[in-house]
This record gives C-alpha cells, sequence and structure tokens, in this order.
C-alpha cells in the first residue's frame, strides 16, 4: 500500500488506516525529533503530538506537495514549540534556584540495557534550525527548497541555515579531532 | 584563495540572508577549497540518530491510539482563530480596560450612586426674596464644595 493508498483510507476512516501511517512514518518522525530535540523523553512527546495535529488535519492536506515534507513541517514545529516550553521552565527553574533534584519522578526510570542511541552533543552548538536543516541534508537528502518547505522559510533562508551548520560542524569536528590527537 | 577571503569577509561582514545566499550560490558551492571547509555529508551524517537506529515504534503507536481515542481524521479541526493563549490575553484586557472605564465613570459618585452635585433635602438652602432699601436686590449664593458654608451677596439692583 502506497503513501496516497493509506492517507485515502485514513480519510475514509477505514479501520486500520491511521495504524498504518503511525507504522510507516512513525521512525522517521521520532528520529527527526530526537535530532532536533537531543533526547527520546521528548521526542516521544512530539511523535504523539505530530501525529495528533496529522489526523486533524489531514482533510486539509494538499495532495500535490510531499507528504513526507509535510510531515517532517508539522514535527519541526511541535519540536520547536517543545524546546520554547522547555525553555521557559528551565529559565524559571535557574531563576528560583530550584535544586537539580526536583521532585521525584512521576514513573522510575528503567534500567534499560543499551542506552537509546541519542545524536552527537556537538549539534547542541547549532541552533534548531540549523540542526535542522543538517538532520534534512544529511539523512533524508534534502535540497534547499525542500529544507525551505519545512523550515516554512524562503530557499534563501534555509541554504544560509545549511552553510552555517556545516561551517560550524566543520570547525567542532577539527577541534575534536585535534584535542584527541594531543591527547 | 584570495576570492574564498574576499567571500569570508563579506559574508561576515554583512549579515543579510538573501545577500549571503548569493555568495553560497555564486562562489561556495562551486569552489572545491570553500566545501573543503564545510563538513560534508557522511560527516553529518554520523552525527544524527537514523530511523533504524531507533528499533520498533510499536508501543509508542499503541500509546498514540490509546491517546487518540476515536479520533477521526477526516474531520476539519475546531480550529479557533487564536491560539488559546490569545484568548485568555484578550479577555484578561477586555476585564482590565472595562475596570479602568468603570473606575473612571463611577469615582466621582457618593454613596448610593449619587453624583457630586447632589445636595441632600435637609441640607438645601433657600431664599425667597432679598431687597436692599426697599427694592429687590440682586442676590448671588454661592457654597464652597464639601463645606456647610454658605456665601449670600446681594446688591442693589441698578436703575
Amino acid at each position: 500500500m502506497d503513501e496516497k493508498d493509506i492517507i485515502a483510507a485514513c480519510l475514509k476512516d477505514e479501520p486500520g488506516a491511521s495504524q498504518r501511517l503511525v507504522e510507516a512514518y512513525g521512525p522517521l518522525v521520532l528520529a527527526v525529533a530526537v535530532n532536533i530535540l537531543g533526547n527520546r523523553e521528548d521526542a516521544e512527546d512530539v511523535f504523539q503530538e505530530t501525529f495528533l495535529r496529522v489526523f486533524r488535519n489531514l482533510a486539509r492536506y494538499d495532495p500535490g506537495r510531499s507528504f513526507k515534507t509535510w510531515l517532517l513541517a508539522i514535527t519541526y514545529r511541535r519540536a520547536l514549540d517543545m524546546i520554547r516550553r522547555k525553555g521557559r521552565f528551565s529559565r524559571f527553574v535557574v531563576r528560583a534556584g530550584a535544586a537539580a533534584q526536583a521532585a521525584p519522578a512521576a514513573r522510575p526510570e528503567p534500567v534499560a540495557a543499551d542506552p537509546p542511541p541519542l545524536p552527537s552533543h556537538l549539534l547542541s552548538r547549532l541552533s534548531p534550525k540549523e540542526r535542522t536543516a543538517l538532520c534534512l541534508w544529511a539523512n533524508e537528502g534534502y535540497a534547499a527548497a525542500d529544507i525551505a518547505e519545512v523550515l516554512r522559510c524562503s530557499a534563501a533562508t534555509a541554504r544560509v541555515h545549511l552553510f552555517n551548520a556545516r561551517r560550524k560542524i566543520k570547525l567542532l569536528l577539527e577541534k575534536a579531532h585535534g584535542v584527541l590527537q594531543n591527547s | 584563495m584570495a576570492s574564498c577571503r574576499i567571500v569570508d569577509l563579506l559574508y561576515a561582514a554583512v549579515p543579510l540572508r538573501p545577500f549571503r545566499d548569493l555568495l553560497i550560490r555564486t562562489h561556495v558551492e562551486k569552489c572545491a577549497r570553500c566545501q573543503a571547509r564545510l563538513a560534508s555529508r557522511s560527516e553529518a551524517e554520523a552525527l544524527f540518530v537514523k530511523p533504524a537506529d531507533l528499533g520498533t515504534t510499536e508501543e509508542l503507536g499503541r500509546k498514540f491510539a490509546l491517546r487518540a481515542g476515536k479520533e477521526r481524521p477526516g474531520a476539519a479541526a475546531k480550529s479557533a482563530p487564536f491560539p488559546r493563549r490569545w484568548e485568555w490575553a484578550a479577555g484578561a484586557a477586555a476585564l482590565l480596560l472595562t475596570a479602568a472605564a468603570s473606575f473612571w465613570l463611577l469615582r466621582g459618585l457618593g454613596p448610593e450612586g449619587r453624583g457630586p452635585g447632589f445636595v441632600e433635602p435637609a441640607d438645601r438652602f433657600e431664599i425667597n426674596h432679598i431687597s436692599v432699601g426697599g427694592a429687590p436686590a440682586q442676590a448671588y449664593v454661592y457654597r464652597p464644595q464639601d463645606s456647610d458654608m454658605i456665601i449670600v451677596w446681594a446688591e442693589k439692583s441698578p436703575g
């Protein structure tokens, strides 16, 4: 079943159609969210919010556009919202002088044999837009025009974000390599 | 090499995205030296997590199905004209305006909603007739606000 068939089935509210859509695109959405946010917990929240929004707005989806790009644009917006929410909360915590051990966790952290894969810490030196542009270029092979659709900016702006990201990462890699060589 | 330096200088000096895009398209993308100073696709790829690395999202899909419930994909969203936080802000602003307007309008009223010009019947001052030299006089009555004093000025009518 290809993408158009799945979407048509979802719009007709056929049983199991929405599950097929989530199975088909879930890993992609989760991977992009993890790469933007840097942690799996927030990425899973973004995963849920993205698909909720996708199903609410599926009737408005323009079949002339790439569904994957449309989906990733929603993922990116949800991830940005998460960053803003967390940023406000982090600033509040710092101002209030809260200790690192706040309220006990609602659920105990499971002891995992293999820690979940996370993106490189070097990516934290990039802005969310630069990180997204670089992720889409590297992982999905997106060109500037496609990145612009996801970031909802012009192709020129997307190209500049990508250039800045590639340049910063190159410098960071060279610095890290230099540190390794010296040690 | 000199052109690369010039491009670097211009890129740093002019923080306009369309201009920077022009520099990228006309020089950086075509210059091997400049390309060597950027992370390659394979270098960038190594930094990111791929969908295959994350395993199955079945569990997440189940959680989503529980959360979505009977979410109908075809239904149009109840799209509010503004996001919820703007509704709250607009409501709070309207309340503040109403409070300010009420305060401004009602600040002059005394007890029982009466204006400053209102005088209790018991405090009313009446003069029926003033005459000076056997002839009706011109009389002026003045009562300062918030005072029990009443000043009456009478003068002989001309003519």
